[in-house]
């Protein structure tokens, strides 16, 4: 039952995908629509023979069965009418079908922007198909000051090691994967800040996701937001087993006591979230992101990420769903049933003296 | 595809129809209770090309009749109660009436168990009357409700009782045989239970395996709930929406929701039927959890259901809802009953998944 999930396609697949007139569904091909028309819409309800059109169906009731069809069943309450024939996606009125294509083309945006506001991602196509930078956050400055005294302990028990002649095993990976931490104590530009503004933002509908230039393919990508360096990490090393898949970019000599932990702050700062993720993803297999995990990705993020966050992103996830319609009891009375109403009208009342 | 035709009784109740109940053992007799004072009788006369569903006999009665349900197999009697306060049993052949007991206000609803044969009547004075037609001179055990019985339905061992405030009783039908004939004190219910739907209830209906049962409510909702007291059957009951429209944008959008005033079971496939005053019926199936079909409006509200023994025909009980707002109410004369012949697999489900 239900859609096959394969990702999230672009809107142009969306539009070309045939759709039935009568209840708005939408199908994988013409031939899948067609027998879902003469399934739904015109099966004579009598005898249960497949007609081809709503047409044919009266024609059929008028001469078989010697009724006459009213409406299109299953339908949609303005899509009964008998007086449009359609077969497949033939004789679809123009204007229904730019109706359609615009509900297609906004529910498309408005899906594609929820997803964002919940993975923070950045749209298909822009990254690569890929999805490594999920969860990047603003740092409030209280986390900037603590990250800043993380490095300069980092770096301050690096000179003290290389001083006592320790050897320094995964010094070079680490900063092979991320040149430019190696050069300053931060990584530059920031890059987590375009990311987490825009989510929130209504994606403009056309445009195509973020500006490039804020993003140059990796080079910038703050530390420990990369999955990829991942695997290239040294398996060895004096850290405890699972320590390393938690807190991935630390380098090990941190843990092994010759130098001070400058504080893992209880927060995990940046990379928690994301380090999280590549701990449940590897969990669940290691497998690499792609387009078909993205979905396990995103549930993975869901419930990975920090309280405020998943409140944020399900909320707004949620919004769309749980959109509270003002909706009409047509009996709202919920103490007295109608019968006891029914039974003190005047026709129905029943008086003890006028029995016998 | 076996043939589904729908036919209309002749000489329909000509004014709104309380209840309708086709016969545990013979599935072609049909009894209907009307709110014009009268129980009808019809027989399903099949084997013609059509099929025809004729009158038989009236009994009339001296207010209103609420319900109606037949009696001990092949006994050829039913019980009725209604607006005067009294359950009756009524001899179908010859059209004798015996009042059975009085209640002090009307009865709501009267249910047989031709399994312990009794039969217990429920009444808008809060209390039910558990009669033991094995000894037909003991007076009948009362037992006091804590509200207002509004839907009374029976399977092969349990009794369920809806009320005001959303409580649901259930009573063991053993335990009840067993205190109907000691005059001890009155039993106690063997479950209560709070409805797990917010508003008032409509109607309940016993699953025919005597494993649960399902209610709905004035708010366009249904739920289905298992007898067993245990976590996991406790887990399994859920309750979903149904019989309710899109309003026109127009008037703001949102939905009309519509109370669910009938439900019944199919005797054999255990899948369940519902009707609401949105004029519509709608099959169920309680495993899969899924909606099996719907049928074609009806030109009034529904206002009660049931399937025949062998679950080859489903009556339709339509009149005009009392709900739909109708100044000095009155449903004379678009009072119908509808049957319908059920095709082969039409109402069996497909199993859950």
């Amino acid at each position: 039952m239900g859609k096959k999930k394969r990702g999230h396609p672009d809107v142009e697949e969306l539009l070309e995908r045939p759709w039935c007139y009568y209840c708005e569904r939408d199908f994988e091909d013409l031939k899948l629509l067609i027998s879902h028309q003469k399934a739904k819409h015109f099966k004579c309800e009598r005898c249960g023979k497949r007609l081809n059109t709503a047409g044919g169906l009266s024609v059929h009731m008028n001469q078989v069965h010697k009724e006459s069809l009213s409406s299109v069943e299953n339908a949609l309450p303005n899509r009964q009418g008998l007086d449009i024939e359609i077969f497949g996606m033939e004789g679809v009125p123009e204007d229904v079908l730019q109706q359609h294509n615009q509900r297609i083309i906004q529910n498309f945006y408005t899906a594609q922007a929820e997803r964002q506001a919940a993975t923070g991602n950045p749209p298909r196509g822009n990254s690569g198909g890929q999805g490594p930078t999920k969860k990047i956050k603003i740092e409030t400055p209280e986390e900037l000051k603590k990250r800043l005294a993380e490095h300069r302990a980092k770096v301050a028990a690096q000179k003290a090691a290389a001083a006592n002649g320790t050897p320094l095993p995964v010094t070079a990976p680490a900063d092979g994967q991320s040149p430019s931490q190696g050069a300053s104590p931060f990584p530059p530009p920031q890059p987590g800040f375009p990311y987490s503004a825009t989510p929130v933002t209504p994606y403009p509908p056309g445009g195509q996701g973020y500006p490039a230039s804020t993003y140059p393919a990796g080079a910038s990508v703050p530390p420990g937001a990369s999955f990829g360096s991942l695997p290239a990490r040294p398996p060895g090393g004096a850290a405890p087993p699972g320590a390393p898949s938690a807190l991935p970019q630390r380098p090990p000599y941190a843990y092994n006591g010759s130098a001070p932990p400058a504080g893992f702050p209880a927060g995990g700062g940046v990379p928690s979230t994301v380090d999280e993720l590549v701990a449940s993803a590897a969990a669940t297999g290691g497998r690499v992101p792609g387009g078909d995990d993205i979905d396990q990705l995103i549930r993975l993020a869901e419930a990975g990420i920090k309280p405020a966050k998943t409140d944020d992103a399900t909320a707004a996830a949620s919004g769309g769903e749980k959109k509270k319609k003002g909706m009409r009891m047509v009996y709202d009375d919920t103490d007295v049933s109608p019968e006891e109403k029914m039974a003190l009208l005047p026709r129905y009342r029943w008086a003890e003296e006028t029995a016998a | 595809m076996a043939p589904a035709t729908q036919f209309e009784v002749s000489q329909p109740p000509t004014d709104a129809i309380s209840a309708l109940v086709f016969s545990p053992d013979a599935p072609n007799r049909l009894l209907v209770s009307s709110w014009d004072k009268h129980v009808y009788l019809y027989e399903v006369v099949d084997g013609s090309e059509q099929p025809q569903a004729q009158l038989v006999n009236k009994y009339e009665h001296r207010a209103p009749v609420l319900d109606v349900c037949f009696g001990a197999p092949s006994s050829n009697e039913a019980f009725s109660g209604g607006l005067d306060r009294q359950v009756k049993r009524i001899d179908l052949s010859t059209g004798d009436q015996t009042v059975l007991s009085k209640h002090s206000d009307a009865v709501r609803c009267v249910v047989y168990s031709p399994e312990h044969s009794l039969l217990i009547s429920a009444s808008w004075d809060s209390t039910l009357h558990v009669h033991n037609l094995s000894s037909p001179q003991s007076s009948p055990l009362v037992i006091p409700l804590p509200g207002k019985p509004h839907a009374v339905s029976i399977s092969p061992s349990k009794l369920v009782v809806a009320m005001t405030a959303r409580l649901v009783h259930i009573y063991d039908l053993p335990a009840l045989l067993a205190s109907s004939s000691s005059s001890s004190s009155p039993p106690q219910p063997w479950q209560t239970r709070e409805s797990s739907l917010k508003f008032l209830t409509r109607a309940v209906a016993c699953m025919p395996n005597d494993a649960g049962y399902a209610t709905s409510s004035i708010e366009g909702r249904v739920a289905v709930e298992w007898f067993e007291d245990t976590p996991e059957s406790q887990a399994r009951k859920y309750a979903f929406k149904c019989h309710r429209q899109p309003a026109p944008e127009e008037e703001g959008g949102g939905d009309i929701v519509y109370p669910v005033n009938a439900l019944a079971f199919h005797p054999v496939y255990g899948t369940f039927a519902s009707g609401g005053g949105d004029a519509t019926v709608a099959l169920w199936d309680a495993e899969a959890k899924r909606r099996m079909r719907q049928y074609q409006k009806f030109p009034e509200g529904v206002a009660a259901l049931s399937f025949s023994a062998d679950g080859k025909y489903l009556a339709i009980g339509v009149c005009p809802g009392f709900e739909t707002g109708m100044e000095d109410y009155n449903g004379q004369g678009r009072a119908h009953v509808l049957i319908r012949e059920l095709g082969e697999t039409e109402a069996k489900g497909k199993g859950s998944k």
